[in-house]
C-alpha cells in the first residue's frame, strides 16, 4: 500500500542521512596550528574587557603563529564546574581556586606541566607556599600560580566621612571596627559592619575572622585531620557578630549575603565596612559600577595572639588532562604570556596595562606577590603611570600586612566545613538567643564526621 | 477491509514476515510510534531506571561507577540536614495546605455567585499566575526586604505594625516563602474550583431549597459534596506539588537562615550540584527515589482511604 | 490516484427551547436562588462581599505588578528610601533603555521565545504522532507503550534531574555533550505524559466512521494523519500549545543546569544571576520587562488560558 512504501523510503533517507552525519562530524583538516581553547572572562562582562582581553590574544598569536588561541568565556562555579569538567567544555587552559589544586590532581582531571614550568625564566623564584597548591606529593607541577590574595578589610571613605570618622585612618583593631561600625550605624542609618553569610562565603570569612585572631579551623594533614572549629578564636568571632548585631544594632536588617551580593550592597552604598578578598576592586569597579573614590582598603585587624595571621588564598591556572604534549606546551607559553610574564618582564607589564587602562578595567589592583614583594613591587613601579586604582586609598593594606604570616584556607571538606559554618554565622545573626557553643560543637561533630568518611 | 481493526477469526491466514508487516502498515505505524518512543525512552524511562541504579553506585563523573549498594541511602538517613529538610518540607506543605487550600474554596463560591464581570474576577485572580514564577520570587525578595523602608515594612507602619524580619529570621522565614508561594499559586485553583463549582446542577439546590435550606446549609449540604472529587485531588496534588518545592527556598534564602528553609528538593540539589569538586549523585538519586517512593506510598494510601468518601 | 478528502466536522448541538444550558456562562442559578436575590438584605449583603472581593483581588493581584511597574521607572534611591511613594523625584525612563541594550535583556527574551517554540514544536510533534498510533492505529504493543507512557505520571520530576543532566552531558549515539544547546531543554519538554493523555484520549473520541470512510477512500496513515485528524484536533492542541508555552516560560531549574552561558540563558534563568551585578532599578526594569510578554498574551487570550485552566483541572478531577 502507498504509505508502507512510502514508510519504507523514509526509513532510508533516515538511515542514509545518519551515515553521512557521522562522517561529516570527523576531524576537520589540520592547518598545522596547535589550537589551545583558553579562558577569558566571566560571561556577562562589559564589552571593554572582551575587546581587552583579543587585543592580548592578537598580540601572542603575532608572537607565536604556530599556535591558534580560542578564548572562551569562563566562570569558576561550583554548580557547573564538574559538568563541565565531565562534559568536556572546559576551555583546555582555565582557572581554579587554590584550595582546588590538589584534589583534581588526585583525581587525574590536570595535565602534569613539570617540565614545561621548570623551563621557566623564573622558575625558582616562585612563592614556594603558593605554589605547593598546585603540586602533587612527589612534586610534580600541575598548575602556574595567577595570582594571590589576602583577606583584607573594605570599608566605605565616604560613609566613614558622614559619620565623623576619618577615612585616612581606618581601624587597626577589631575593638575600633566595633565603635566604627557603631558610629556608622547611628549616623548614617547604614549598616556599619557585615560579614558574608551564605554559599559557603560565611564559613570563608569566619575562618579569616577565626584566622585574624590565632585560631585554626583544622589541624594535621593528610589522612589525619582533626576539625577544631570549635576553637576559642571561632567564638571570640561569633561573639563579636552577637555584639555588633543585637547591642549594637550596627548591621542593618539584611543578613543574606554571599560574594556577589555583598559586594553589590557595599558598591551601593548601604555597608560601612566588610572583610573580603583584597583584589575585588576589579570586580567592585567592572559589575558593581564602584565609584572609586569612596574605596578603601585595610589590613584586617589581628589580635595579639602569636599564631595570628591573615588568611590568604589565590588563584591556578592549569591544564586540562586531555591536553596533548604540543597542547600543553602552547598552554604554557599562553599562561606565561597573559598572566606571568607582566609580573616579571617590563615590556609585557606594560604592555599589558596600557590595554587595560585604554578600555577602562583597573590596574593595579591590591594583590599578594606570587613570587616575593620586591617582584611585585617592581612590576608596579613599571606600570606606574598606568595605574588607575587610587593607591592613596589602598596603601594601608600593605603597610599593614607588613610582617604577617599568611595562612591557606584549610584543606579536608573545605565545603563542606564552610557550609557547616554559614549555618552558624546565619544563626548568630538572626537569633537572638543562638546558642554559640552548643551550634560550633554541633558543627565540629558533623564536619569531622565528613571528615573521617573520607 | 478496514486495516484499523482486524477480525478475531479471519479465513485468511496471513503470512507473518517483514515484508507483510511493513505491506500491513506496520512500519509506518512504528514510524509514528517513532518521536514517542526516542524521546521518552531517551528522556525519561532511561533516566528512571538509571535514577534507580545511581543510587546503589557511587559516581564522579571521571572514573566509572562502582557498586556500593545501599551504602548511599544509609549516607542519606543519616545526614544531619536530613531531619531538618524533611520536617521544613512538611512546614512548608502543612503552611500551604493552611493558607493556600481554604482560601480559593472561599473565593470561588464567593466568585461563583457574581453576575455581572465574572470575567474580571477570574482575570484579576489568575494574574500572578500568568507571571513567570522566577520573576514573582526576585520581586517579592524585593518587597520582603528586611530595612524599616522595605515595601512590605513600610505598608505595614502605616496601620502601626513594627517593622518584620521577614526572610531574615528562622521564624518568620518560611511563611514569607508560603505567602509568596500562595500568592502565585491560588489564582489557578480558584479557577479549577470556579470551573467545578458552575457545573454543579441547579436542581440540587432547588431541590434543598424545599428543604427549607438557607444559603449555608445549601454549601454545606449540596456545593461542598459536589465539589468533593475536585477538592479530592487538589488535595494530593498540592501536596503532591509542595513536597517538591525548590524554587521558592532556592531563590529566597538558598535554605537560610540556618537552613530553616531548606528542603528535600534543595538537599538533593546540594547533594548533586552544589560541590565543585563532584557531586555525590548517587546521595542525590537515592533521595530522589526516596521521596518517589515515599509519594507514591502516600497517594495510594490516599486514594484508598478517599475512594468511599469521593462520589462516583 | 489521490481525491481530496473532505471533512466535515460535526456542528455542536443546538438547544432546543426550554432546555437549561449548563456551563460557566450561562448558570441559571448558584447556591443564592432566585427568590434570595430578592430579599434586599441578601443583595446588599452579597454586593457588599463582592465588592470587598473585587477590591482584594486588585490589591493583591493588581497591586504588586502596579508597583514593579511603577518601580521599573524609578530610581534606585527612591524605591530604596520610599519604595511606596509615587515618583518623588520623577520618571527614569532610561533603566528600560539600559535593561533592554547595555544589559541586553533581549537576548534573553529572544532566548525564551526560541526555548518555548522549540519545546512547544517538540511536544506537539511527540503527543500527535504518540496519540494518533495509539488511538488510531492501534499497534498490538500500543496498550504496553501507554502503559510505561501513563507509568511516568507518577514518577515526580526530581527524580530525573540527576540522570537526565549525565544524559545531556553523555548523549546516546550523539559524540558531543548537549550542554549549553537548546536541545537539552527541547527534547526532554517532549516527555510529557500529560500531553500524550490529553491527546490520546481526545482522538479516542472522535469518530471513528471517518476514518473508515477516508480508508475507504485509499488514504494511507500519514493522510490520515495530516488530513483527517489535525483539522479535527484544533481545541486540544490548542490547549496543549497554552500549557507547552508557559511551562517553557516558567521553567527554571531545568534551564539552570543546562544552559550556563547568558548569551544562550533564558530570561528565568538570568535575571537572578543579574541581581548582583545591575543597579536595583535597572533590576525591576529587566523583571518588569520578562512579565510583559506573559501578562499581554494572558490579557490577549484571556478566555482561552481560563478555559484551558479549567480544563486541565477537570481532567485531573
Amino acid at each position: 500500500m502507498k504509505s508502507s512504501r512510502k514508510a519504507v523510503a523514509i526509513v532510508a533517507v533516515g538511515v542514509f542521512s545518519a551515515g553521512l552525519l557521522s562522517a561529516c562530524t570527523s576531524d576537520a583538516a589540520d592547518d598545522g596550528k596547535v589550537k589551545i581553547t583558553v579562558a577569558s572572562l566571566i560571561p556577562g562582562t562589559e564589552q571593554a574587557a572582551f575587546d581587552a582581553f583579543d587585543a592580548r590574544v592578537a598580540e601572542f598569536e603575532k608572537a607565536n603563529p604556530d599556535i591558534d588561541v580560542q578564548p572562551v568565556e569562563y566562570e569558576w562555579k561550583a554548580t557547573t564546574f564538574t559538568a563541565q569538567l565531565a562534559g568536556g567544555t572546559l576551555p583546555d587552559v582555565f582557572r581554579i581556586p587554590l584550595t582546588d589544586g590538589r584534589t583534581l590532581i588526585a583525581n587525574g582531571q590536570l595535565a602534569d606541566i613539570t617540565s614545561q614550568v621548570e623551563a621557566l625564566p623564573y622558575y625558582d623564584k616562585f612563592n614556594p607556599s603558593v605554589l605547593e597548591t598546585a603540586q602533587d606529593d612527589d612534586g610534580n607541577i600541575y598548575g602556574i600560580p595567577r595570582e594571590a590574595y589576602a583577606i583584607g578589610l573594605h570599608y566605605n571613605r565616604q560613609l566613614f566621612e558622614d559619620a565623623g570618622l576619618d577615612p585616612d585612618s581606618p581601624p587597626t583593631t577589631w575593638d575600633e571596627v566595633r565603635e566604627d561600625a557603631k558610629a556608622i550605624a547611628e549616623k548614617t542609618g547604614q549598616a556599619g559592619y557585615m560579614q558574608m553569610t551564605q554559599n559557603n562565603t560565611g564559613g570563608w570569612q569566619t575562618t579569616a575572622a577565626t584566622v585574624s585572631r590565632g585560631g585554626r579551623m583544622e589541624e594535621g594533614t593528610g589522612d589525619d585531620v582533626t576539625v577544631t572549629l570549635d576553637n576559642d578564636a571561632t567564638k571570640e568571632s561569633l561573639e563579636f557578630l552577637k555584639e555588633l548585631r543585637w547591642s549594637d544594632d550596627s548591621m542593618g536588617a539584611n543578613f543574606l549575603y554571599d560574594w556577589g551580593t555583598l559586594n553589590q550592597a557595599f558598591a551601593a552604598g548601604q555597608i560601612g565596612m566588610y572583610t573580603s578578598g583584597s583584589d575585588i576592586f576589579t570586580s567592585l569597579t567592572r559589575e558593581n559600577n564602584l565609584d572609586p573614590a569612596i574605596y578603601g582598603l585595610t589590613a584586617i585587624p589581628i589580635s595579639d595572639s602569636p599564631d595570628a595571621a591573615i588568611l590568604g588564598g589565590g588563584t591556578l591556572n592549569v591544564v586540562s588532562a586531555k591536553a596533548t604534549d604540543e597542547q600543553k606546551d602552547a598552554a604554557v607559553k599562553w599562561i606565561d604570556f597573559y598572566d606571568v610574564s607582566k609580573l616579571v618582564d617590563e615590556e609585557a607589564a606594560v604592555a599589558d596595562a596600557r590595554i587595560l587602562a585604554d578600555q577602562d578595567q583597573a590596574v593595579g589592583t591590591p594583590a599578594l606577590p606570587i613570587f616575593d614583594q620586591a617582584t611585585l613591587d617592581q612590576s608596579r613601579e613599571w606600570i606606574a603611570e598606568f595605574v588607575n586604582v587610587p593607591q592613596a586609598q589602598v596603601s594601608y593594606f600593605a603597610e599593614g600586612n607588613a610582617g604577617r604570616t599568611i595562612v591557606g584556607e584549610p584543606t579536608a571538606k573545605t565545603q563542606e566545613l564552610y557550609a557547616a559554618l554559614d549555618t552558624v554565622v546565619q544563626a548568630v545573626l538572626t537569633d537572638q538567643n543562638a546558642d554559640i557553643d552548643e551550634l560550633l560543637a554541633k558543627a565540629n561533630s558533623d564536619v569531622q564526621a565528613l571528615v573521617d568518611a573520607g | 477491509m478496514s486495516t484499523l481493526e482486524r477480525p478475531a477469526a479471519s479465513g485468511i491466514q496471513t503470512r507473518r514476515s517483514p515484508a507483510s508487516w511493513v505491506r500491513r502498515g506496520g512500519l509506518s505505524t512504528l514510524l509514528f510510534m517513532l518521536p514517542l518512543l526516542v524521546i521518552f525512552g531517551v528522556f525519561s524511562w532511561k533516566p528512571i531506571v538509571e535514577a534507580v541504579v545511581m543510587s546503589l553506585q557511587k559516581t564522579n563523573l571521571v572514573t566509572p561507577a562502582t557498586f556500593v549498594g545501599l551504602e548511599n541511602y544509609i549516607k542519606v538517613f543519616s545526614d544531619p540536614q536530613l531531619g531538618q529538610a524533611v520536617a521544613n518540607t512538611l512546614y512548608f506543605a502543612v503552611l500551604a495546605l493552611i493558607f493556600g487550600y481554604p482560601v480559593p474554596l472561599v473565593v470561588a463560591v464567593l466568585m461563583s455567585e457574581v453576575k455581572r464581570m465574572r470575567g474580571l474576577y477570574s482575570a484579576l485572580a489568575y494574574l500572578p499566575v500568568v507571571v513567570p514564577p522566577v520573576v514573582a520570587v526576585l520581586l517579592w525578595k524585593v518587597f520582603y526586604n528586611a530595612d524599616a523602608t522595605g515595601p512590605f515594612n513600610t505598608v505595614l507602619s502605616w496601620v502601626g505594625i513594627a517593622p518584620q524580619p521577614w526572610l531574615q529570621s528562622a521564624a518568620t522565614a518560611m511563611p514569607s516563602l508560603v505567602l509568596e508561594a500562595t500568592w502565585a499559586g491560588a489564582g489557578g485553583t480558584i479557577i479549577i474550583y470556579l470551573a467545578a463549582l458552575t457545573s454543579v446542577n441547579p436542581d440540587l439546590y432547588d431541590a434543598a431549597e424545599i428543604d427549607g435550606a438557607n444559603i449555608w446549609k445549601k454549601v454545606r449540604h449540596v456545593t461542598l459534596p459536589q465539589l468533593r472529587s475536585v477538592l479530592l485531588v487538589t488535595f494530593i496534588l498540592q501536596i503532591i506539588g509542595t513536597a517538591q518545592v525548590f524554587l521558592e527556598p532556592f531563590l529566597f534564602t538558598n535554605g537560610g537562615p540556618a537552613n530553616s528553609t531548606s528542603t528535600v528538593l534543595l538537599l538533593i540539589y546540594r547533594y548533586a550540584f552544589q560541590n565543585s569538586l563532584g557531586g555525590n549523585y548517587g546521595a542525590a538519586t537515592a533521595l530522589s527515589v526516596l521521596l518517589a517512593v515515599f509519594l507514591a506510598a502516600f497517594s495510594l494510601v490516599y486514594f484508598r482511604l478517599t475512594r468511599s468518601w469521593s462520589t462516583e | 490516484m489521490s481525491r481530496r478528502i473532505r471533512i466535515t466536522p460535526p456542528r455542536p448541538e443546538r438547544l432546543g427551547p426550554g432546555q437549561k444550558k449548563r456551563g460557566p456562562d450561562a448558570a441559571e442559578r448558584g447556591i443564592i436562588s432566585r427568590s434570595d436575590w430578592r430579599r434586599p438584605s441578601i443583595r446588599r449583603s452579597t454586593r457588599a462581599i463582592h465588592a470587598t472581593l473585587l477590591v482584594l483581588l486588585v490589591v493583591a493581584g493588581l497591586g504588586p505588578l502596579l508597583w514593579l511597574l511603577k518601580a521599573s521607572i524609578t530610581p534606585t534611591q527612591d524605591t530604596l528610601r520610599t519604595p511606596m511613594a509615587l515618583f518623588p523625584n520623577g520618571v527614569d525612563w532610561q533603566n528600560l533603555a539600559t535593561a533592554w541594550t547595555t544589559i541586553h535583556i533581549d537576548v534573553q527574551f529572544a532566548n525564551t521565545v526560541i526555548v518555548a517554540a522549540g519545546a512547544w514544536a517538540v511536544q506537539l510533534i511527540v503527543a500527535t504522532t504518540g496519540g494518533f498510533a495509539l488511538s488510531v492505529l492501534r499497534p498490538r504493543y500500543g496498550g504496553v507503550v501507554y502503559a510505561l507512557v501513563l507509568a511516568t505520571l507518577f514518577v515526580p520530576a526530581v527524580v530525573l534531574l540527576v540522570p537526565l543532566y549525565l544524559t545531556i552531558l553523555h548523549p546516546p549515539l550523539i559524540g558531543t555533550s548537549l550542554l549549553n544547546t537548546f536541545w537539552a531543554v527541547w527534547l526532554p519538554a517532549g516527555a510529557s505524559a500529560f500531553n500524550v493523555v490529553l491527546v490520546k484520549r481526545f482522538f479516542d473520541n472522535l469518530p471513528r466512521e471517518i476514518f473508515e470512510a477516508a480508508r475507504v477512500d485509499g488514504a494511507g496513515s500519514l493522510r490520515l494523519f495530516w488530513s483527517v485528524v489535525l483539522p479535527m484536533s484544533r481545541p486540544i492542541l490548542g490547549v496543549v500549545s497554552v500549557f507547552a508555552i508557559i511551562a517553557a516560560w516558567k521553567d527554571y531549574l531545568w534551564p539552570m543546569l543546562v544552559l550556563t552561558v547568558p548569551a544562550i540563558q533564558p530570561l528565568s534563568v538570568r535575571l537572578p544571576a543579574l541581581q548582583q551585578t545591575i543597579e536595583l532599578d535597572v533590576y525591576l526594569a529587566a523583571l518588569a520587562i520578562s512579565t510583559v510578554i506573559p501578562i499581554a498574551l494572558f490579557v490577549v487570550f484571556q478566555r482561552f488560558f481560563l478555559r484551558s485552566a479549567g480544563l486541565g483541572g477537570a481532567i485531573k478531577g
